[in-house]
């Protein structure tokens, strides 16, 4: 097994809004712990609203206001060494960022400046990173880089309107992999993409992956394509991981009730049956339910639940569950 | 070549019919209105007490509909209008009676283009600069107070803002000439002595301009920084590790220049109907002035003579926005 190159302790970031004197607690992140490997693809799942985005910021270290960070620390592996990103300095943080660890935005349609060839695009991310070269050696890196990735050498002429939406998040997502990083955030890559550039996208991503044997911390809610792309999955739900195991164990063998509704609202070759899919609607993040907050959803509630958050159960070997049913109440 | 057909052609058309229908109303409307600028003229000599026999009076109105180009059916006059437009003739003025009314304009011109080219570019620089970096560092200290003193400066009635700096900068603290373009009795030659009384003189009707003007150019410079700062692209570049100097330059002033310079043309294009309460505050010569004095004097080829060439100062100003736009942004270029 590889060893852990992002860790997430405790992670609580929450969003504090002050309007006209009073205050709201948009609780988005609430005590994540996370251990994400080397050359692994691990993929966040869950509905909208339930933290995903806010997580991906915090273990980016990108916390601007409202966004806070209440509690919790995050780790990068660099070096060998474990580096505490929310105890340095902006500039060291500037510095790891697309060298060590890169972001791949959601919605890549508005991320390219609109009145800037692509290729000066690329030219200001490699710029800001990279000393001592000319203006026509970072050009020419940047057109062996989207060579190698194979894309056509002219989206780097293209203004950003010019290309289609697949090639614009083909473009961003090329740009992400441009320094090489060892880790590579993707939130929702594949969103407002038809099925067919979808798989496009996703096989780019892969082939980043395996070609520069990173990691890639892939959120969407796309369950079709966790399946696809994901080595292991962490079920997200109200702020918490509430399950985490390898993408065969989550499939196969869902132990968290949420999990198990996610999985079977995907349609499937020949079940022409109604899929069915999660009762009631996402939890507020501001008053989040007690105990468990999937207990006012959940067929299967016990007291227990409506009082206490369970911690992790270890069911099968590798296979983390936070749910009152998998252990003793 | 597809430019030239597609983009420049179209915008020259539409140039050219602007400015031929902006004179043919220009025409129309003083023909519509009910008075008759014969009668007005024959009336003001009478009522000054003088005394025309009929004979007299028939050879003034031939002479005036001669000199206020009123000969002839409406159709002749109109050509005959294009005609005299083409050779740069506007007529004679009345209330300089018999200056022509290309001289007046060209005696004034200098003035209003100097002082309000020279304010209009510099509140605009200025302006863009400051706002721009006020909205992309709103949140310091300094970025805040100038904006506190954007928003009292901007609300105060112009005249009373002149007047102020005319009295505390000219009469109680005498730094600046209280009125005129340049010391009486200098004649305008192309000498240091001269130059430097005509910029001594523009000094405090510049000053009041650019405050104001750059007031406002920095109030809608810092909405539009603030707006495209939150825009996902200069986020994105921020979270890339992108230095911050890239950053504002060609993220954010780039494209928030955008609204800016379509604003600039029409700017520049106003200048032409000159600036006329700076004009009375600082006694300053000008179009406004003259435009003024025309219409209270009714002086018709006059006021026709300036309405025209404002007419074509911005439909030219907006012509050469539509040419030089596509630089700026490239969404709007054709392929």
């Amino acid at each position: 097994m590889n060893g852990t190159i992002l860790r997430a302790e405790q992670l609580q970031a929450f969003y504090v809004l002050d309007m006209f004197g009073t205050r709201r607690v948009v609780k988005a992140v609430n005590g994540v712990n996370l251990e994400i490997r080397e050359n692994e693809v691990y993929g966040i799942a869950g509905e909208s609203g339930c933290g995903k985005t806010t997580l991906l910021k915090a273990l980016y270290g990108a916390m601007d206001p409202p966004l806070r960070l209440i509690g919790g620390r995050v780790f990068y592996r660099v070096n060998g060494q474990d580096v505490d990103i929310f105890s340095l300095r902006p500039n060291e943080l500037k510095q790891l960022r697309w060298e060590y660890i890169s972001y791949v935005p959601q919605g890549s349609m508005s991320v390219l400046n609109p009145v800037i060839k692509i290729k000066e695009t690329y030219r200001d991310f490699l710029e800001s990173h990279v000393r001592g070269k000319t203006r026509d050696e970072i050009f020419e890196m940047a057109k062996e880089h989207i060579a190698a990735l194979g894309l056509p050498p002219t989206v780097l002429e293209a203004y950003p309107h010019q290309l289609s939406g697949g090639m614009r998040q083909r473009v961003t997502i090329a740009l992400a992999a441009l320094l090489k990083p060892r880790i590579m955030i993707a939130d929702e890559p594949t969103t407002a993409l038809d099925v067919v550039v979808q798989r496009g996208v996703i096989q780019l991503l892969k082939g980043i992956q395996e070609s520069l044997g990173n990691t890639i911390i892939l959120v969407t809610h796309d369950m079709g394509v966790q399946a696809n792309v994901a080595d292991r999955i962490g079920i997200m739900y109200a702020g918490r991981i509430v399950e985490e195991a390898s993408v065969e164990e989550i499939f196969g063998n869902p132990l968290h009730p949420y999990t198990w509704y996610l999985i079977n609202s995907l349609p499937r070759f020949g079940d022409k049956g109604m899929r069915e899919s999660v009762p009631g609607s996402p939890p507020s993040l501001i008053t989040p339910p007690s105990g468990c907050p999937f207990h006012p959803r959940c067929p299967h509630t016990r007291p227990i639940c409506r009082e206490q958050m369970p911690s992790f159960f270890e069911p099968v070997a590798h296979h983390k569950v936070a749910c009152w049913l998998m252990g003793e109440g | 070549m597809a430019f030239i057909r597609r983009y420049l052609i179209p915008r020259l058309i539409q140039y050219v019919l602007v400015i031929f229908l902006g004179v043919t109303a220009v025409f129309i409307i003083p023909r519509l209105t009910p008075t008759d600028p014969i009668a007005h003229t024959i009336a003001q000599i009478r009522s000054q007490g003088a005394y025309l026999d009929p004979a007299t009076v028939d050879q003034f109105i031939q002479d005036l509909k001669e000199l206020y180009g009123l000969e002839g059916s409406m159709w002749d006059q109109y050509v005959a209008l294009w005609r005299r437009l083409f050779r740069g003739d506007f007529g004679v003025s009345f209330f300089q009676f018999p200056t022509p009314v290309s001289v007046l304009v060209g005696r004034a011109l200098p003035w209003t283009v100097g002082l309000l080219l020279t304010t209009t570019v510099m509140s605009w620089v200025l302006g863009n600069i400051i706002g721009g970096l006020a909205g992309y560092f709103s949140r310091k200290r300094w970025a805040q107070a100038l904006d506190f003193t954007a928003m009292v400066i901007r609300p105060l009635p112009y005249y009373i803002f002149a007047f102020t700096l005319l009295l505390l900068l000219g009469y109680v603290v005498r730094l600046f000439p209280i009125a005129g373009g340049a010391e009486i009795g200098r004649r305008p030659e192309f000498s240091w002595p001269y130059i430097k009384s005509v910029l001594w003189h523009s000094f405090l009707p510049a000053l009041s301009l650019t405050i104001l003007g750059g007031t406002m150019w920095f109030q809608t410079m810092k909405l539009i920084v603030q707006n495209v700062n939150a825009e996902s692209f200069v986020q994105y570049a921020k979270l890339g590790g992108v230095k911050e100097s890239i950053i504002v330059s060609k993220y954010v002033i780039r494209n928030a220049m955008l609204p800016q310079v379509t604003a600039l043309g029409l700017a520049l294009g106003q200048i032409f109907s000159g600036a006329l309460i700076t004009e009375i505050v600082f006694s300053y010569p000008g179009l406004g002035t003259l435009l003024y004095n025309a219409v209270i004097t009714g002086d018709y080829n006059l006021i026709m003579g300036i309405t025209i060439l404002s007419i074509v100062a911005i439909t030219t100003a907006i012509l050469a926005l539509d040419l030089l736009y596509p630089l700026f942004d490239p969404r709007v270029r054709y392929r």
